[in-house]
């Protein structure tokens, strides 16, 4: 009796650990990019990491962050990320790092892709804003499984 | 008497000096006793040398005989070459070159796998009016993709009210 509850015990514990190692947990910041000083009150610089990718690419001298947004997607499952008001991503975990990544804007799917998240690595969508400013929403997954901090 | 002056000696009793040196040493043998008396001795040794040594017919025509010679003498440095050398370390010197090539064939391509793009695959769509452009950073290993507005008023250079996908984003403090 006592060693089927412990048999029973470990195939769930196995079943457990499987089911989080196909979790993919994901973090997804919008980011504005702009030549003024400062943001708005409610933004603050992008972190060291990221902002220096951004600098290393782009022109503009300032990348403020907006939205900080952590998920942890089940394999085969499908979240929805407010990035703001007007935007929104829709992510599905495919398996094996890959994701469908949805972006939509006002309710219209204005772009949509698959693609396999490396570890620690940033996919970055961007595209230009009004009055020489630009607009980032990164993308990475930490493979690890810890959960990312949210700053 | 130095060892050298002695060769001399012997090299002019034998006849291989130049004339100049020649007459030299021979006037040098005229005034020095030892001198001349070494030249005499040699001079004997030199006679009865060339009266007893046994003349040796190889019997055979000269170029022959030095051709098998060479030939044995070939034939030695082969056998010398093979003996010894075990099967695997002649193969060592083909399968040392093919491994190092396999080897860095094999770094190459995990190179190019860990430091490659990441894999851009089959779904991508963009909204009409809107064109996606992709392109990867190998510094900062990081993937972006510009979605980049062709509508006529993005085209136009007119600076668009509200882009679709534009995020609300903060008023800059220059605008407030």
């Amino acid at each position: 009796m006592r060693s089927a509850a412990s048999l029973l015990l470990s195939a769930c514990l196995l079943a457990a650990s499987a089911a989080s190692a196909a979790d993919m947990n994901l973090e997804a910041r919008l980011v504005w990019g702009t030549n003024d000083e400062k943001g708005g009150p409610d933004c603050k610089p992008v972190d060291a990491e990221l902002s220096a990718n951004l600098h290393r690419m782009f022109k503009w001298k300032n990348y403020f962050e907006i939205t900080n947004q952590v998920a942890d997607i089940p394999e085969n499952k499908t979240r929805d990320l407010k990035m703001s008001d007007r935007c929104t991503l829709r992510i599905k975990n495919l398996g094996g790092s890959r994701v469908e990544i949805n972006c939509i804007g006002e309710g219209k799917e204005v772009h949509k892709r698959a693609d396999t998240l490396l570890p620690h690595t940033w996919l970055v969508l961007g595209g230009n804003d009004k009055n020489n400013t630009a607009w980032f929403i990164g993308l990475r997954s930490d493979a690890a499984g810890k959960v990312i901090s949210k700053n | 008497m130095k060892h050298d002056l002695q060769l001399k000696v012997q090299a002019w009793l034998d006849g291989e000096l130049p004339d100049r040196e020649a007459r030299q040493i021979a006037e040098w043998i005229a005034r020095d006793a030892e001198a001349s008396a070494l030249a005499a001795e040699l001079g004997c040794i030199k006679k009865a040398m060339f009266r007893n040594e046994a003349a040796a017919a190889p019997g055979e025509s000269r170029e022959f005989y030095w051709s098998k010679i060479e030939r044995q003498i070939q034939r030695e440095a082969g056998l010398r070459r093979g003996a010894g050398t075990p099967w695997y370390a002649r193969w060592r010197r083909y399968l040392a070159p093919a491994a190092g090539v396999a080897a860095l064939a094999c770094v190459l391509v995990m190179a190019v796998r860990q430091n490659g793009p990441p894999t851009f695959d089959e779904i991508s769509s963009t909204i009409d009016g809107m064109e996606a452009v992709t392109f990867h950073d190998q510094t900062s290993q990081m993937t972006v993709v510009w979605l980049q507005d062709n509508t006529p008023a993005s085209a136009a250079n007119i600076p668009v009210q509200d882009p679709v996908l534009s995020p609300d984003r903060p008023v800059p403090v220059s605008d407030m």
